[in-house]
């Protein structure tokens, strides 16, 4: 009976006077309960959040860097186009605070000291003098001009006694360049028999086709010394775009009205010319350097006067992804007919005109610089490793702007600007004629220092090769 | 006025009979740039002629756009009110000058007087709702109820 009753109490699974010892809970090999997150689809900002969390998981995961750019532009939303060529006033102010961009005047020391050699007129003298220290350069180049004349004239004569890299021609010959250029523009301007211009099409007629023919014969003389360039594609008339969010606003109508947008910017270029290499231009200051200071605007874009569309998100270099040459070298702008230095004097705005060079150096290469880093996978959640270099040329024609453009960062957004101590950098010089008058067959005036500054930039290349 | 025809002469006109309204921009503007209505008869040249001869200011760039007047309102016959479309143009400075709508009614300084009134008017203000509130022990129960 006691046993009975032993049994009767003793109800399975309970352990009564047990001689086991209970041993410690083991740990469950997997958690009982699903970790605790905000929902998903629900009305609040922990949700937003971890529904931008998701999307930013899914384009980190992103196979190919086409399947990449198709999600980061999925989105469709207005957005302010920004054009490069733009008659807004101070422009290039605005432009800077929306890519924060720090804009240096003068070229990059880099571009003194890195020169090859260039055989001058006067080269005899120079072979004497000692050679200068390379670090010393940097220091002189600051401003534009004489300075930049009197570096390039010296830097042969240092250069001169290390001899060039092997495999690659010996000094390009400034006197055959002057004549290469010469000869493109009388022909252009002067023997060849055109009618008169349409009217406001003045660029197409004879500075457009000139800059061709320029760029091109130049680019072809100077392959020999610079191998990138006989690597190169010479791209006529390209297309560069890039899409990129800045800042926060508050929707103003509709039925989104009172929500919190990122404010979505789209630039749409079209350069006269460009050239794209396989490989990547050195940089000319380190990632994280600090030159100046990024304007800050707290108006809306749209008083600049700047407007909203809705169409592709578009992210373009000039070539699809699977190109082989998919860094760029160096852009090439005509500036069109309403953007005229004479309609900006007769309408008494003389200041605006270095406004427009600069403007559309900074949009361009902007547009440019950053497509390339996305076409490498980098994006504003994924920032940039190493820094992205290119140069452009703006023209009208007769003046020339040099820009050399640095792309430290991507993240441009509300989120990941606020802990990013990077900026753009852009070296930018005033416009310059090449030259003066083109009459009865000559070139009268011709500026030395212009072609100079434009074979430099087309020599341009990293030190491997 | 006189419709243009080629070999014309130019029009002139010495004394118009337009007016400018510099108003405080309803949306913060850029540091250069002024708000005016205009008449709906003039035209970006007209404001930047009128700008520049009459009252010596440099026009950089001139920017209109029409504001259309609401008809939603009604009057005490069911007819509907409309208020009148008006003109706004944005004129930006020229030669770096910038312009910010000044404050029209700026805080007078009180003397003691005045402020001495003031302070006794809210204290006595105060009195006197608390004399129509009633004893706040009885915990909001009006005064005739009792026993």
């Amino acid at each position: 009976m006691a046993a009975l009753g032993a049994r009767r109490l003793l109800r399975p699974g309970r352990r009564w006077f047990s001689d086991t010892v209970p041993s410690a809970p083991s740990p469950p090999a997997s958690p009982l309960y699903p970790p605790v997150v905000a929902s998903i689809t629900a009305k609040s900002k922990a949700a937003k959040s971890r529904r931008l969390q998701r999307f930013n998981q899914r384009v980190h995961e992103a196979a190919t860097v086409e399947e990449k750019l198709r999600l980061y532009g999925k989105l469709q939303r207005p957005k302010y186009t920004v054009y490069p060529q733009t008659f807004a006033l101070n422009a290039d102010r605005w432009y800077r605070s929306f890519t924060k961009t720090v804009l240096v005047p003068g070229m990059p020391p880099r571009a003194a000291a890195a020169k090859p050699p260039v055989a001058t007129a006067g080269a005899t003298s120079e072979t004497g003098r000692a050679p200068e220290p390379r670090a010393e350069a940097p220091g002189h180049a600051e401003a534009a001009g004489e300075v930049e004349v009197a570096a390039n004239a010296e830097a042969p004569g240092a250069a001169k006694t290390p001899e060039p890299s092997a495999g690659v021609a010996p000094c390009p010959d400034i006197g055959e360049l002057r004549s290469l250029a010469c000869d493109a523009l009388l022909q252009e301007s002067f023997y060849q028999n055109k009618k008169r211009p349409f009217l406001y099409r003045d660029q197409d007629h004879t500075p457009g086709p000139f800059l061709t023919q320029l760029v091109s014969t130049l680019a072809a003389s100077l392959s020999g010394h610079n191998p990138l360039l006989a690597a190169s594609s010479l791209d006529l008339n390209p297309e560069v775009n890039y899409y990129w969010h800045h800042g926060n606003e508050v929707v103003v109508h509709g039925h989104r009205k009172g929500r919190v947008d990122p404010v979505r910017f789209q630039i749409d270029d079209n350069p006269h010319l460009q050239i794209r290499v396989p490989k990547q231009l050195p940089e000319v200051v380190p990632l994280e350097s600090d030159l100046g200071d990024v304007p800050v605007i707290d108006h809306k874009p749209s008083k600049l006067p700047l407007f909203k569309k809705q169409y592709e998100n578009k992210v373009f270099i000039g070539t699809k992804v699977a190109d082989p040459c998919c860094y760029g070298h160096t852009q090439f702008h005509l500036l069109p007919d309403r953007l005229k230095r004479e309609r900006f004097i007769k309408e008494r705005l003389e200041d605006q005109i270095e406004v427009v060079y600069r403007s559309n150096g900074i949009a361009s290469l902007f547009a440019w610089t950053a497509a390339q880093a996305m076409y490498q996978g980098f994006w504003n959640e994924a920032d940039v490793t190493r820094p992205f270099v290119s140069q452009a040329v703006v023209t009208d024609g007769k003046y020339f702007a040099f820009f050399c453009y640095q792309l430290n960062t991507l993240a441009l957004n509300a989120e990941t600007i606020k802990n990013n101590p990077r900026k753009n950098i852009c070296w930018g010089t005033d416009s310059k004629p090449l030259y003066d008058v083109v009459e009865d067959g000559n070139v009268k005036g011709f500026n030395d220092e212009v072609l100079l500054q434009l074979v430099h930039f087309l020599l341009n290349r990293p030190k491997e090769l | 006025y006189p419709l243009f025809q080629r070999g014309g002469p130019q029009l002139r006109i010495f004394r118009p009979n337009f007016f400018m309204v510099a108003v405080r921009p309803g949306v913060p503007q850029p540091e250069d740039t002024v708000q005016f209505r205009v008449s709906m008869e003039m035209t970006k040249l007209d404001i930047r002629n009128y700008l520049e001869r009459i009252y010596n200011v440099p026009v950089a760039a001139v920017r209109t756009r029409i504001q259309y007047g609401a008809n939603n309102k009604r009057n005490h016959r069911n007819q509907r009110v409309k208020k009148p479309d008006y003109k706004v143009a944005y004129v930006q400075l020229g030669q770096g000058q910038t312009f910010q709508f000044p404050n029209l009614f700026p805080e007078k300084e009180q003397d003691t007087e005045t402020r001495s009134f003031d302070d006794y008017r809210d204290k006595y203000m105060e009195k006197e709702k608390q004399k129509e509130e009633g004893d706040p022990r009885r915990g909001g129960v009006p005064d005739w109820f009792g026993l």
